[in-house]
């Protein structure tokens, strides 16, 4: 079943070293849709990042710094990148030596799109 | 050793100009007998006021003795009589080091090892107690004031806390734009950032979590874990602001030095 977000995350997906692409509801982590691999599961990935989105959020807000844009979590073997548009949030994940600059003007320009 | 003694003494009462009197007081010294050993050679001094070697063993006496300053003051001596005699600075080192003055004492240890014809294992190791003295004692008073803890670290428009696991500052500050302290309510806000990032990177197998940037309209924000040593429990967070245009390898650069200080911090309270 194709959303109007498949060919997004499919685009997403064919950058260097991004393993799984998400769409997800950044209020109740819910995934609207995704692009992941063999075994990967989509929902737990979309709660656990909506749920790190929204906590930088809520300390930003406590902070006065305004809106959160984009996010990123390094690990020793991979990144979680997430950038929220108003009610929707995209998720990434990549190898730890993808290009974290270039996945980040994609997902900038996928989420004005999904705006 | 008594029979030295005896014979520089016999010397002296024959010969009151001999210099034996240097060996004999740096001898009565060494043996304790500082009073006796203070007495020759001050009586030494009179006829021979401008003999290095003298005056570097009534420093050595004033230094056993207590008397800081005057030992000082005798080495200061030597080194004026002989420039650049390296017993002389080592022992003006050490008397600063003792009165706390450790900055003093590496300059005077770097100048005692730059006289040096060999390498001197003593003096190089002695440089790298007091850099280490130095560290502690910066740390030490730090600890004074944790909301001081980044302060020499970070530019004016950055801003650095380390937060427990249970969203409590425990080092560090961060004023809004009012000026309000709001590191509590952001700290507050953080807690169970640790646990949530160490599920997601189990989930997805991609090993252990070592930072989270995220950008806001007016800020960049990176996060770490903090060290679980000293009374701090794993779950903490080092958590570092900066302004929106900095650039994130710069900010994941001082976020790194945070940590650093923190661990340093939390050595120094421990020990």
């Amino acid at each position: 079943m194709s959303t109007p977000f498949t060919q997004i995350l499919d685009g997403l997906t064919r950058l260097r070293g991004v393993s799984a692409c998400l769409v997800v509801v950044a209020e109740d982590g819910i995934a609207v849709d995704s692009n992941l691999q063999f075994g990967q599961d989509g929902n737990r990935v979309a709660a656990l990042s909506a749920s790190l989105y929204r906590k930088a959020r809520q300390s930003a807000g406590a902070a006065g710094l305004g809106g959160t844009g984009f996010m990123q979590l390094e690990a020793d073997d991979g990144r979680l990148c997430i950038l929220g548009g108003h009610e929707l949030i995209l998720v990434v994940v990549a190898e730890r030596d993808a290009n974290v600059g270039l996945i980040r003007i994609e997902m900038r320009k996928v989420t004005e799109q999904m705006t | 050793m008594a029979d030295h003694i005896r014979g520089w003494s016999d010397e002296l009462a024959r010969d009151p100009s001999s210099l034996v009197f240097i060996p004999l007081a740096d001898t009565l010294r060494q043996q304790g007998d500082l009073q006796m050993a203070q007495k020759f050679v001050i009586r030494g001094l009179q006829r021979h006021p401008h003999n290095a070697e003298a005056h570097d063993v009534l420093a050595r006496i004033m230094a056993d003795l207590g008397d800081l300053q005057s030992a000082f003051d005798e080495w200061d001596m030597v080194a004026r009589l002989h420039p650049g005699h390296v017993g002389a600075i080592k022992g003006m080192a050490f008397i600063r080091f003792q009165q706390g003055r450790h900055e003093e004492a590496e300059q005077l240890l770097m100048q005692a090892q730059a006289q040096a014809t060999d390498a001197d294992e003593a003096i190089s190791s002695a440089i790298a107690t007091v850099r280490k003295s130095v560290a502690t004692q910066s740390l030490a008073a730090l600890v004074g004031d944790p909301r001081r803890l980044y302060a020499d670290i970070l530019a004016s428009d950055q801003a650095a806390m380390c937060v427990d696991k249970d969203g409590l500052v425990v080092a560090g500050a961060y004023y809004d734009a009012d000026g309000t302290d709001v590191a509590h309510e952001i700290g507050a806000s953080l807690s169970g950032v640790s646990g949530e990032a160490a599920r997601a990177t189990e989930h997805l197998r991609i090993g252990q979590w070592r930072s989270i940037v995220f950008e806001t309209e007016a800020a960049v924000v990176g996060l770490s874990p903090a060290p679980a040593q000293g009374a701090l429990d794993e779950g903490g967070l080092i958590v570092v602001a900066a302004v929106p245009d900095t650039p994130l390898g710069l900010l994941k650069r001082v976020l790194g030095k945070c940590l650093q200080r923190t661990r340093d911090w939390l050595a120094v309270g421990a020990s």
